[in-house]
């Protein structure tokens, strides 16, 4: 009866999916209440994980999926940031379809199918299973980018992404048959045990698999030498799902990447120390030219994206090299980086779906005087994105370089440092936009109250109290609870 | 209730602005609202003064648990030095709010609300961290005023001193984590608590890396030649109010942070950098005094001339002596003074002329004989006429440099004269000669206008002529230091 309990919210967002997929034909029923209706499942899988957080850790039904699904608190985490992502994502662009027409009901029945895609991921405790649940949630993904089908930027993105991520999850089958080779299982819980059994000059068939499956990982999270797609695509796609890629689909791959590590890899991280490092270096670099050499913010925060999966990279090479707080800051970084996202990609759209403006800097001239509000809530997700103190994304980049620093890679930590610095330079030049310059257009606009405000307002106070809240204020958790929640999680995986 | 002083010092403003914020107060609010906060910061600070201890370290301190996963403690405490400074902002921040009084901006005040939190967080912050922040956060609401309230290429030199100030910061911060790391290591707790982090051994040539990134974020900031590119720009392009916190708070928290954190974690080993420091002090004190000499800007003139005396507080500060550091800190009131009349002065120069270039002045006192008396007084005073606190001050540091070393000692000496060169040609264009304004309206200074000088002015007096009132105050805690 437990089990029953802990599937629901796979149930709810399933169900949900097929739900609006059988009635999305029907013209009597209107965006909006579609819109309802998916907020109305995945919140109901909200509010279950919520309760199944500190559950212990257990196999899902284990007589009937054997060991391919496990349920723990770190699962359980990303299932909550996942369906968050997906709930804020509809309740902050509600408006968003008013303006444009290509919506149809399949969109909504696609972003829940999606998000299953990635609950499982976060569940998967073997290869295959994960290769499923991955491509469950790229297809998906895949055609929401396209959705706009009549512009050509937005199909050119689709092909662009759907031919490169099916190429690359193709690595991830060979990956996986490689590892069966040499295991014989594709349980993770059987490659650890060979890994731990076996001498390190006898595993070269597991090691050139595991490879295979890092490449698919590094080119969903947008790694360097991978990332050519990631500024076309995220520029391509409609601002909503723009949001969703880069605030929950990109955690999602973290999910398997910080399992499949932690669980079976960390331990002979030698064969990849180098690699991993060559790679975070060129990503920290790379996505900090790209996001400097922008002028459309969109294009900008897609560029900055890959700079901080390049800060997640370095916190998982620092796992390798035996930090304890590697793990635990990887995942406080994820929940930054993820608040921060939202809030800032959500604000975008939301503007897009006020006006139809491409949204370049200049764009933003004024911001501030047409809209304190939403400019000084912008400010502070860009402070937060900056690693600004008093910001929770100050915290992550805190716990990433002092894992790095206690791991020995000192160059890491000072190159995240660096570009850190140089992320400063144009995250706030958008504020010097909306701050500096008188405003071309228009006039003063109310700040208007509805969902999608109050969730960007919400979205921006916890960004600041994660960076300062403290135990110092009784009840409310704030940076510490975080914290703890991450390493919660960390701690259920071992 | 006196340990939650500092906290009510450092954060009444904040408060003050969320509030205003929160309830949209209006600009009249707005205005009553922040003079009178930093009029109870004033009382505050008075009655922290009267508390004092000269013969005690850190008192007032408070400590509490923060962010406990990381050691990070929200500690913060004061000794004769951190009073020195607050009391300068305590001072200095009413008489900056009667000079904005006409202005109607309501960004304007909130930013000076955040900006002497954001000081005096910093001034009295005791952990690591904690202190990081207040360093970055202060550089905010100057980069909005610059760029938003400044002018001149107002978005460009707000972003260079953005970033040169970061650059800095981000060297720092680097050097405090990796500090905090060897106190993990050697003990197995974090901490980014100054008293723990002071007590670590570091290898010499760790610490050679890591005093290189607190230098630099303090060199930056002061800024030391070679550092100072962001300086001349920025002072141009910002209002006056942010050049005063600018000149006269700002760029003393540098040299506040090479005492705190540089002697306060490296101790002696600091001195492996002092030829260096001294070296680009000695040429920053005659490079600015060139510059400040050549320049035709007021404001911009000012900015070399406070870089100068700025280069001459840090040389004291690497001058081992008790003259030296004696002189140092002294300067740090007395030149922070001056600068902010002097600043003030340049102020109401624009705003009765719209001009700050001196070759478009002239013949002011043929019109306004209050005027020039209190714009020639704060000039003389920053060039340290004997009777102002300045002259004492530069005096002890000469005295100091003579002690350690012949040949600095005749370099240091030149500040004062070539400060009277600059200041000297200045005032004799500015104020005499023919009158170039003619057309232009222009009044002599108005009783708000006395009345936010003459404080100012009246301080300088006392300071030159009885040292002795305040030298009490910081002289067992440097003694104590030098053994």
């Amino acid at each position: 009866m437990m089990q029953f309990l802990f599937t629901l919210p796979f149930l709810s967002v399933l169900l949900g999916a097929f739900v609006l997929m059988l009635f999305s034909h029907k013209k009597s029923i209107s965006l909006k209440s579609f819109n309802y209706i998916s907020i109305f499942f995945l919140t109901i899988a909200l509010i279950f994980e919520y309760l199944t957080l500190g559950a212990g850790s257990s196999y899902l039904f284990e007589s009937i999926f054997s060991k391919l699904f496990i349920l723990d608190d770190f699962a359980t985490l990303f299932d909550m940031m996942f369906t968050l992502g997906a709930i804020l994502t509809l309740l902050i662009n509600s408006d968003y379809f008013k303006s444009r027409t290509y919506f149809t009901g399949e969109y909504f029945s696609l972003l829940l199918f999606s998000v299953f895609g990635m609950m499982m991921l976060s569940h998967a405790h073997e290869l295959l299973t994960a290769f499923i649940s991955l491509e469950i949630a790229s297809l998906s993904v895949y055609a929401l980018v396209g959705y706009h089908k009549n512009k050509k930027v937005s199909s050119e993105a689709m092909m662009k992404y759907m031919v490169l991520g099916s190429l690359t999850g193709a690595f991830f089958i060979l990956g996986t048959a490689m590892i069966y080779g040499a295991v014989g299982s594709t349980t993770l819980e059987n490659i650890a045990l060979y890994v731990d059994n076996s001498k390190i000059e006898d595993m070269t068939l597991l090691v050139v698999g595991a490879s295979f499956l890092m490449i698919t990982i590094l080119f969903k999270i947008g790694a360097v030498p991978f990332h050519s797609w990631v500024v076309d695509v995220y520029h391509g796609a409609p601002y909503p799902i723009t949001m969703f890629m880069a605030s929950t689909f990109k955690i999602a791959i973290f999910a398997i990447a910080l399992r499949l590590y932690i669980v079976d890899f960390a331990t002979i991280n030698s064969f990849w120390r180098e690699l991993l490092q060559a790679v975070t270096i060129l990503t920290l670099i790379g996505g900090s030219l790209l996001a400097i050499s922008q002028s459309l913010v969109k294009r900008m925060l897609a560029g900055s994206s890959i700079v901080h999966s390049g800060y997640l990279l370095i916190g998982l090479s620092s796992i390798g090299l035996g930090s304890d707080i590697a793990a635990p800051a990887v995942m406080f970084y994820l929940i930054a980086y993820f608040l921060s996202a939202v809030g800032s990609f959500g604000i975008l759209s939301f503007i897009a779906s006020q006006s139809k403006r491409q949204m370049s800097y200049d764009d933003f001239k004024g911001f501030a005087s047409r809209r304190p509000y939403m400019a000084l809530m912008m400010t502070i997700f860009m402070l937060s994105l900056a690693g600004f103190p008093s910001t929770i994304g100050f915290l992550g980049k805190f716990y990433i370089f002092t894992s790095a620093i206690e791991s020995g890679q000192i160059l890491l930590a000072g190159l995240g440092i660096l570009t850190a610095f140089i992320s400063v330079y144009y995250y706030f030049k958008l504020i010097a936009m909306m701050y500096f310059f008188e405003s071309e257009t228009g006039g003063k606009k109310t700040f208007p109250i509805n969902a999608s405000t109050i969730v960007i307002a919400m979205m921006a106070l916890i960004v600041v109290w994660g960076g300062i809240g403290s135990s110092l204020f009784g009840y409310l958790p704030g940076a510490d609870g975080f914290i703890d929640l991450a390493k919660q999680a960390i701690t259920s995986l071992k | 209730m006196t340990n939650h002083i500092l906290t009510s010092i450092i954060f009444l403003p904040l408060l003050i602005a969320m509030v205003l914020g929160v309830a949209r107060a209006s600009i009249k609010v707005i205005k009553v609202a922040a003079i009178l906060s930093s009029l109870t910061i004033l009382l505050l600070v008075i009655a922290v003064i009267l508390a004092f201890d000269p013969n005690q370290g850190m008192q007032f301190t408070q400590n509490l648990a923060w962010i406990k996963n990381a050691g990070i403690t929200y500690n913060i405490g004061l000794d004769a030095l951190s009073l020195i400074i607050l009391i300068l902002i305590a001072i200095l921040m009413p008489l900056i709010y009667i000079y904005m009084l006409k202005d109607n901006r309501k960004g304007y005040w909130y930013n000076m609300l955040l900006l002497q939190t954001g000081v005096t967080g910093a001034l009295l912050s005791l952990d690591l961290i904690l202190f990081y922040l207040f360093w970055e956060t202060m550089l905010l609401p100057i980069f909005v005023m610059i760029g938003k309230y400044g002018n001149g290429l107002r978005q460009y030199n707000s972003m260079k001193i953005l970033l040169m100030t970061v650059l800095g910061s981000m060297s720092m911060l680097f050097s405090i984590l990796y500090m905090g790391y060897i106190y993990f290591e050697a003990t197995g707790t974090w901490s980014f608590a100054l008293s723990d982090l002071s007590s670590i051994d570091l290898s010499a040539k760790a610490s050679i890396w890591l005093m290189a990134g607190f230098l630099l974020a303090f060199a930056i900031k002061i800024p030391l030649v070679g550092f100072h590119t962001w300086m001349a720009p920025a002072y141009g392009s910002a209002p006056t109010p942010a050049v005063i916190i600018m000149s006269a708070i700002m760029a003393k928290l540098g040299v506040y942070g090479i005492w705190r954190f540089g002697y306060g974690l490296f101790g002696a080993n600091l001195h492996y950098y002092a030829p260096t420091i001294i070296i680009l002090a000695l040429i920053g004190l005659l490079y600015y005094a060139i510059r400040a000499i050549t320049e035709n800007n007021l404001r911009k003139m000012f900015a070399y001339s406070s870089g100068s005396h700025l280069s001459l507080i840090a040389l004291g500060i690497f001058l081992t002596n008790i003259y030296a550091w004696g002189g140092s800190l002294y300067f740090i009131a007395t030149h922070a003074i001056a600068s902010a009349g002097m600043f003030m002065m340049i102020g109401l120069t624009y705003y009765r002329f719209k001009t700050v270039n001196i070759s478009e002045l002239g013949g002011i006192a043929q019109k306004a004989p209050l005027f020039t008396f209190f714009f020639a007084f704060f000039a003389l005073s920053i060039a340290g006429l004997p009777g102002t606190g300045g002259f004492v001050a530069e005096l002890l540091i000469i005295i100091g440099a003579f002690k350690e070393n012949f040949i600095i000692g005749v370099f240091t000496a030149t500040t004062m004269l070539s400060a009277m060169i600059y200041i000297f040609w200045m005032l004799q264009r500015v104020l005499f000669g023919e009158v170039t304004n003619e057309n232009s309206e222009y009044s002599d200074l108005s009783l708000r206008e006395i009345g936010m000088l003459l404080p100012l002015v009246l301080l300088l007096l006392i300071t030159g002529i009885m040292p002795s009132l305040f030298i009490p105050y910081f002289e067992p805690q440097l003694l104590g230091a030098l053994q």
